[in-house]
């Protein structure tokens, strides 16, 4: 069987394949494992929550940008207050891991000996390219624009995606040895005949880059416009010309792409749709930013005709909507031709839909019915045994990570067809049972805490440029953001094999998670995650999925580091809770050496004990006050473990003293306190 | 369940310190169960054996492992090498895991870190109290459920003596009088009369006082007997 390898796996990665994974993964179409990489940001370890990121999704720092993020549609704390900002974390940890990144890139051999041609760049196609290359194949993109990225290159303005970050994941993937031909337009350059020829398979990426027009009067006046034209003539500087009075038609994403883009150029830009303001299909979001931006939206017109004036546009004639959707919820449109209005404009962007542009594989072997590629869902094969197909030119309109989900079981599928396996039911499948919403009797005792606002650029300046106008997170603030993660799916699990039932668990658990009969079960829609009844297990049968308990034990000789015998400032090891001492805690004198926590729910007895066996002469442990702590009990629990900790260390004649636990004032002053000296 | 509590440390320390080599083994059942001697507290000795061994500038090589139970062989078995690769094993079983692991190794001594305490329940957590004494002859039917032999000081079979004190003993204010529970609980159950009647003097011949003890299921012993081996 030739499975193909995810390259980082990150703590846990089995056992969390074998359970139901966190809503947010669940929903991510990749499965990105994003409980995995928060946990990993709220210690400071940028560089794995990286991999973690990058280990599913080569576009992952376009996506940090433009992501639809349904990972926080599902996010549990969406019962409790506000989602997590798991895009804007993303884009905090691909910034800080980038010179890592970097250093990282290297070029991968053409080990399997076979060739692999891909049409089309977008996030399907840089996928395909992207696993092909890992397995070992030379893979080529053929690219039509001049530069890769699909429409994330040739149509998102900057503004929502700067070309920078789109940049770094094509570098990463180029670093390869992927080859692009750019500038390169199959079927008038290069015909789909010769590439079929020369490569062992073909992957058509082409995705959706043709825009619909509208069958209304007069609609080839000088000044109607389609949107993916438009967008790519700003997007790559070819001097467009837009009037004052910009008119967009369509109530979609790419239509709010299109006003702000005419925005930006300097126009008034309404927008006129069918739907109403609840039923359009662009993200909320995004509407709200559109109007901040001026945009004034014209819900449930339908456009009648263009009226034209010395054959230059002068206005739209629009028509009442009854309903957009049918009975049975299918988009068809019924008006009221006697409700009419005029709307005045000097330029119109038509923006409702796109669809694929075939003329590439005229002349081909490629069987095209309806406008449609003829592919098996199962293969991602086309009706041509080497030729593959994938992203939205077959799935319809949808999202990047959508498009990247599919370019990924494509990948697999060429994989499989050059290594002679290919058949139905091998491809990935990215759909799994997620935990159920947090029960209803416990959400009392998960504290609310406000997602930390993400700042944008003030409208009026946003909207004459077309700088990214999203602010990312500094550390401090996302450290915070990420403690608010309620760590779904990467909490408590017993082994049965050490338990003997006594009860500890679930005497210790704040939200009632462990069910104790034959042994305890801890059940995960109930579990915070907090690790409490870890270390308090007197059988060390709990583990946790998303964080190896006995890691800090395990490097603590490492981290406290090989002593001068004859030093003169003491060592100390610093257990830190990062939610509550922030950066601050990464910004410390040498001889404190900094243990990062999540909270001190985690820190042992044993911990403590590690720490001055390992050559530590004191210890400071910093926590949040009981009231902002974002667990139940853990004060609790620490000041018994506290209390056993100096208990212990009186028996080895070390003065109960040597450890002292902290507020954050302190820490500010960590240099001059006394007890670091 | 078996209830025990660690040695003080100095005493711990003062067993074992001329040991090169030292495995702590924890028992994970009962002396888990009142975090005396499991894993967990396994781990915790030996890294306190270590930052003693460091102040000492004593060389020791201290490991510390866990089993289920330290006092059945199945459980044992697969350990056995490591366990007889050293050169003092530190049970923290109760007194019959480390009884039972010295027999089964004879040739590394096996030292207690553990006192075994009694036969005890939890009545919540981190309390553990004695209700039963072992003493192989039960009349818990008698007296209310409520155990004259492991619960009063005397263990008198016939009320209380002169030293109980409004419910209390008169060893100490912090035990109760076990026979003042008994009378409160036949009142309850409605049957006060039966300890009018008199119970003769004990055979203790049951209890340890007629040497150590041994159960064998008869029809096993049966078995074996009539083949001339053990069962299989």
């Amino acid at each position: 069987m030739v499975i193909q390898e995810q390259t980082y796996r990150p703590y846990g990665y089995e056992i969390k394949e074998k359970r139901p994974f966190s809503p947010c993964r669940s929903a991510c179409p990749v499965n990105t494992d994003v409980q995995a990489y928060i946990a990993l940001i709220s210690t400071g370890r940028y560089n794995e929550a990286f991999e973690v990121i990058r280990s599913v999704n080569p576009i992952a720092s376009a996506c940090s940008y433009i992501c639809h993020h349904p990972c926080e549609q599902a996010c549990r704390r969406c019962s409790i207050d506000e989602p997590l900002a798991i895009r804007h974390l993303k884009r905090f940890a691909l910034e800080k891991a980038s010179g890592y990144r970097r250093s990282k890139r290297r070029i991968l051999k053409n080990t399997q000996g076979k060739n692999i041609a891909i049409i089309g760049s977008g996030p399907s196609g840089l996928t395909v390219a992207n696993d092909l290359a890992d397995l070992g194949y030379g893979v080529t993109i053929y690219e039509k624009h001049l530069a890769l990225g699909g429409m994330l290159a040739s149509a998102i303005p900057p503004y929502r995606l700067p070309r920078e970050a789109l940049q770094e994941d094509i570098d990463d993937i180029l670093s390869k040895g992927v080859k692009a031909i750019l500038n390169c337009q199959v079927g008038k350059d290069i015909s789909l005949n010769e590439i079929i020829q020369k490569n062992d398979a073909v992957v058509i990426a082409v995705g959706l880059s043709q825009s619909r027009s509208l069958n209304i009067p007069n609609i080839d006046s000088d000044g109607v416009l389609l949107a993916i034209p438009f967008l790519t003539s700003v997007v790559f500087n070819r001097g467009v010309k837009i009037g004052k009075n910009v008119l967009v038609i369509g109530g979609g994403n790419v239509a709010i792409d299109v006003a702000r883009t005419a925005r930006r150029l300097g126009s008034n830009v309404e927008m006129v749709c069918l739907e109403s303001a609840e039923e359009m299909p662009a993200w909320k979001w995004e509407i709200e930013e559109a109007m901040e931006e001026g945009i004034k939206i014209r819900n449930r017109w339908g456009p009648n005709a263009v009226i034209k004036e010395d054959e230059k546009v002068k206005e739209l004639e629009v028509i009442k909507v009854l309903s957009v959707f049918d009975k049975q919820g299918k988009f068809n449109p019924s008006f009221d031709k006697n409700v009419k209005d005029i709307i005045q404009a000097d330029t119109i962007i038509i923006t409702i839909g796109q669809m694929s542009d075939n003329s590439f594989a005229k002349d081909s072997p490629l069987k095209i019915e309806g406008g449609r590629f003829s592919w098996d869902p199962n293969t991602q094969m086309t009706n041509h045994p080497s030729v593959f197909i994938t992203g939205e030119v077959v799935t319809g309109p949808g999202s990047a990570i959508a498009a990247v989900a599919s370019g990924h079981k494509t990948a697999h599928a060429v994989h499989l067809f050059l290594q002679g396996q290919l058949k139905p039911g091998l491809l990935p499948n990215f759909e799994k049972e997620k935990i159920e919403q947090i029960p209803e009797e416990i959400k009392g005792k998960i504290k609310p805490q406000s997602r930390l606002k993400i700042l944008h650029l003030e409208p009026a300046i946003r909207c004459q440029t077309f700088d990214h106008f999203e602010r990312g997170y500094d550390e401090e603030s996302a450290l915070k953001e990420a403690g608010r993660c309620r760590g779904c799916g990467g909490g408590a699990i017993v082994d049965s094999s050490r338990c003997m039932a006594c009860l500890t668990c679930k005497r210790v658990c704040p939200y009632g998670a462990p069910i104790v009969k034959a042994y305890s079960e801890i059940r995960p829609e109930f579990c915070q995650a907090c690790g409490l009844c870890v270390s308090e297990c007197p059988a060390q049968a709990i583990s946790m999925v998303s964080y190896d308990v006995r890691e800090i034990r395990d490097n603590m000789p490492v981290t406290i580091g090989i002593l001068n015998p004859d030093r003169k400032i003491p060592v100390i090891a610093g257990f830190f809770c990062t939610h509550h001492v922030g950066v601050k805690g990464f910004q410390v004198p040498d001889n404190i050496r900094v243990i990062p926590l999540s909270c001190v729910s985690r820190l042992d007895v044993l911990d403590i004990l590690k720490a001055f066996q390992c050559g530590a002469d004191k210890v400071a442990i910093l926590k949040c006050p009981e009231d902002s702590c974002k667990y139940e009990s853990v004060n609790t629990r620490f000041s018994l473990r506290l209390s056993r900790a100096k208990k212990l260390l009186q028996m080895l004649s070390i003065q109960p003293e040597k450890i002292v636990v902290l507020s954050e004032l302190e820490v500010g002053e960590l240099g001059d306190n006394h007890f670091f000296k | 369940m078996i209830v025990g509590s660690q040695k003080p440390f100095d005493e711990i320390w003062e067993m074992i310190q001329s040991f090169k080599k030292i495995l702590v083994l924890g028992c994970n059942t009962c002396v888990a169960v009142c975090h005396a001697g499991g894993s967990k507290e396994a781990e915790i000795l030996s890294e306190m054996i270590k930052v003693k061994a460091k102040q000492m500038s004593h060389s020791i090589d201290v490991n510390s492992m866990s089993v289920m139970r330290q006092c059945e062989n199945e459980y044992l078995d697969e350990f056995m090498d490591n366990i007889k690769s050293t050169d003092l094993v530190l049970s923290m079983a109760c007194g019959v895991g480390v009884n039972f692991l010295s027999d089964k190794i004879n040739a590394v001594p096996v030292y207690p870190a553990l006192n075994t305490s009694f036969y005890g329940g939890v009545p919540k957590e981190g309390l553990f109290i004695e209700l039963c004494a072992g003493c192989g002859n039960c009349i818990l039917h008698l007296t209310g459920g409520i155990c004259p032999i492991a619960r009063c000081s005397k263990s008198l079979m016939n009320g209380p003596c002169g030293g109980t004190d409004k419910g209390k003993c008169e060893v100490s204010k912090d035990i109760d009088c076990a026979w003042f529970l008994i009378v409160e609980r036949m009142k309850l159950l409605g049957a006060l009369e039966k300890l009018y009647d008199v119970q003769p003097p004990r055979d203790w011949s049951t209890s340890f006082h007629g040497g150590p003890r041994k159960i064998s299921l008869e029809h096993i012993k049966a078995y074996e007997e009539q083949q001339g081996g053990q069962i299989r």
